[in-house]
């Protein structure tokens, strides 16, 4: 019995001193903080192998102030406003994430954040970094180190072509704007212009004009079509621009910021949903999701090669795993004009029936929308943008925002066709934010051929006959969005010959299929 | 018996330091609890979502409660007439409000651990049920952001995008439970 009295203590004292230990108040310890206007000194303290800063000291020496309510505590430096609590490892900024590796803790009342609460923040908001030397028990807040690429341009016409090259220091990504009688291409990295502006004795370039990351290149007409690619060893992006014949109405210039390659509607990627070990929704009779949408995807892709003479590419060609952002990733490196991904449909409720068509919504958060606002009058106004990763943050996730109102007139399209369908009841076009329509630099739209798992429209989906109804009512809709299009941009359409299907031809990921 | 008073008082030392000073910043603190009357969101016959109100007992603070009414939307609906959105098998992790308006819910169980086959309207709705439960109970939040074990997730099932915080959407709310 003694025994056992004498373990039990020796076993509580034990339990007493984890508990005493993990109850302890963590001391803090003092440590320097260094920004452009000086040090100053801020507490600092380590738990669970973590390094913790003093929220209120840190903010303090950048001006900024932190403000404490019943869910945590909200941080201000210059107007820019992020927040966290005391049990979640995720601050937010600007409706972005800031991951932590250890929740923030709290000693004698005071918050205690990680270094990368600092340095998400001030990366996302002031184009800061924030460096911690253990050592010297000093943390430096930095401006960011951004590489700054070189150009050089040239125009020399040859044979009625401009042929603008702008030669990089090292590669960078870029995009092209085609805008009232120019184009914008906007670097991706910083930029070291030769010059701020240079006119040309050209017959269809007039000047360029660098401002920011962007070269902007006004042209002499508007009856101008441009073409660009990029050449390697050096970097080169090269824009190809040519007269062509006016068209018979005032010749449209789309606003929507859409880059051109070639006008019109000449690409089109189709991506079947699932695949892999992503099976999609099943129906009650077994029918996979990811099976049905293969079928009418390859189904599909034949019927746009042969009656529209498009050249369409799969973004699966059997059941393999396809992550989302490599489907659109597809559909943006093959410069796709037209993107189109196909589902079947569930939903909880029996008897759900009829098709489905979507495109993206993006709820830019009013901060979103500020910042994207100041980044385009930063742009506008000749100043380089202060937060570039920013700039870059917002454009992507703003990517297919450019396109919504395209993307709304392909889905209506769709919609159209699909509701003609005998036994097909329309359930109207619909905006949600589908991952795989967010990067999509084109008009892109999700089609829900129907319900999977409802019995009947499971039997139907399976049905052979019905697969080649839906496919050439999509291919109705591509057709008529294309006419839609091209007419509205002012290129002449003639309609498509219909010829015959030539045979597909692969890539590594994806079939290619074009007619002829 | 001296050992044992011994082993008591060392008891007595460690209960002592298990209880935690109150912090008033901590959200999870539990505090006063009451009944409240709360809505969750299911679909209903028109494939849209539905308030089916339930009265729960409440910490004070908002931010403790949300977890509550989450999982009380996770054992589904009581309407027969209705249906549940979720996998039957969502855990809800945890669920905490930042000073932003922002609402964290952190979801699990195997279903969505494993990945969901579901299809867009299922998966469109079960989000928004979320959205519309945390944002039509707790006058604070203004916007949910999703997490699956702790982590920020790409989607539930392949779809819906979670790497953004989402709002209310009205559209897919039956106009009487808006």
């Amino acid at each position: 019995m003694k025994r056992f009295i004498l373990l039990t203590s020796l076993a509580l004292l034990a339990a007493a001193s984890i508990v005493l230990g993990q109850a302890t108040v963590q001391s803090t310890t003092p440590a320097t903080l260094r920004t452009q206007s000086g040090d100053r000194q801020i507490a600092i303290a380590h738990q669970n192998g973590q390094t913790y800063f003093s929220a209120e000291d840190v903010v303090a020496g950048l001006g900024g102030s932190v403000a404490a309510d019943a869910h945590g505590y909200r941080v201000t430096i210059n107007n820019n406003v992020a927040a966290f609590g005391p049990d979640s490892r995720f601050g937010v900024v600007r409706d972005d994430l800031i991951e932590m590796p250890a929740a923030p803790v709290v000693i004698d009342n005071h918050p205690f954040v990680t270094i990368q609460f600092f340095q998400g923040f001030l990366a996302k908001t002031a184009d800061l970094d924030v460096v911690w030397d253990e050592r010297a028990k000093l943390m430096q807040i930095r401006p960011l180190q951004h590489t700054v690429v070189g150009v050089q341009v040239s125009v020399a016409n040859v044979q009625g072509i401009s042929k603008i090259v702008f030669t990089l220091s090292q590669s960078s990504g870029y995009a092209i704007v085609k805008e009232q009688g120019g184009y914008t291409i906007r670097f991706a990295a910083q930029i070291r212009p030769p010059f701020n502006e240079q006119a040309y004795e050209d017959p269809n370039v007039a000047k360029i004009t660098f401002s920011g990351t962007d070269a902007r290149i006004q042209l002499t007409s508007p009856d101008v079509a441009g073409d660009a690619y990029k050449l390697d060893n050096p970097y080169r992006v090269v824009l190809d621009v040519r007269k062509v014949a006016p068209s018979p109405n005032a010749p449209v210039l789309p606003q929507s910021n859409k880059p051109v390659e070639q006008p019109g509607i000449h690409t089109i990627v189709i991506d079947p949903g699932h695949g892999g070990k992503d099976i999609g929704a099943s129906g009650p009779g077994g029918l996979l999701e990811k099976d049905a949408t293969l079928a009418i995807a390859n189904k599909l892709a034949a019927s746009l090669a042969t009656k529209l003479g498009a050249r369409v590419i799969l973004t699966r060609e059997d059941d393999s795993v396809v992550s989302l952002d490599q489907r659109t990733g597809v559909a943006n490196q093959y410069k796709a004009d037209l993107f189109l991904s196909v589902h079947m449909n569930a939903a909880p409720v029996k008897g759900a029936h009829g098709s489905e068509v979507y495109f993206l919504s993006l709820e830019a958060s009013d901060e979103l929308a500020k910042k994207a606002a100041e980044s385009e009058n930063a742009s506008s106004s000749g100043h380089t943008p202060s937060t570039q990763g920013d700039l870059k943050l917002i454009l992507w996730d703003l990517a297919q925002q450019e396109y919504l109102a395209e993307s709304s007139r392909f889905a209506q399209s769709i919609q159209e066709e699909m509701n003609a369908l005998a036994g097909i009841q329309n359930r109207g076009v619909k905006q949600a934010p589908f991952k795989v329509l967010v990067g999509a630099t084109m008009p892109a739209a999700l089609v829900e051929v129907a319900f999977i798992s409802n019995p009947d429209e499971e039997a139907k989906i399976k049905n052979e006959q019905f697969q080649n109804t839906v496919v050439d009512a999509l291919t109705r809709a591509v057709q008529r969005y294309k006419t839609d299009y091209e007419t509205r941009i002012g290129i002449a359409q003639p309609a498509p010959p219909a010829p015959a299907a030539p045979p597909a031809t692969t890539t590594t990921t994806t079939t290619a299929r074009t007619g002829t | 018996m001296r050992r044992v008073a011994i082993a008591l008082a060392l008891l007595a030392i460690a209960g002592g330091c298990r209880e935690k000073k109150a912090n008033p910043n901590n959200p999870n603190e539990a505090n006063k609890v009451e009944v409240r009357a709360v809505r969750v969101y299911f679909e209903s016959p028109n494939m849209l979502l539905i308030a089916e109100p339930r009265n729960l007992p409440l910490p004070e603070n908002p931010a403790a409660a949300i977890p509550a009414v989450l999982r009380e939307l996770t054992k589904g609906p009581s309407n027969a007439n209705l249906a549940r959105l979720l996998p039957a098998d969502t855990v809800v992790r945890a669920a905490y409000m930042l000073p932003d308006g922002t609402a964290f819910v952190d979801l699990g169980g195997p279903t969505l651990t494993a990945g969901w086959g579901t299809g867009t309207h299922e998966e469109l709705m079960a989000v928004y049920s979320l959205v519309q439960t945390v944002t039509a109970n707790f006058a604070e939040a203004k916007r949910v952001r999703v997490l699956v074990n702790g982590e920020p997730a790409e989607t539930l099932g392949g779809h819906i995008w979670l790497g953004k915080s989402l709002q209310p959407m009205p559209l897919l709310v039956e106009p009487g439970s808006r």
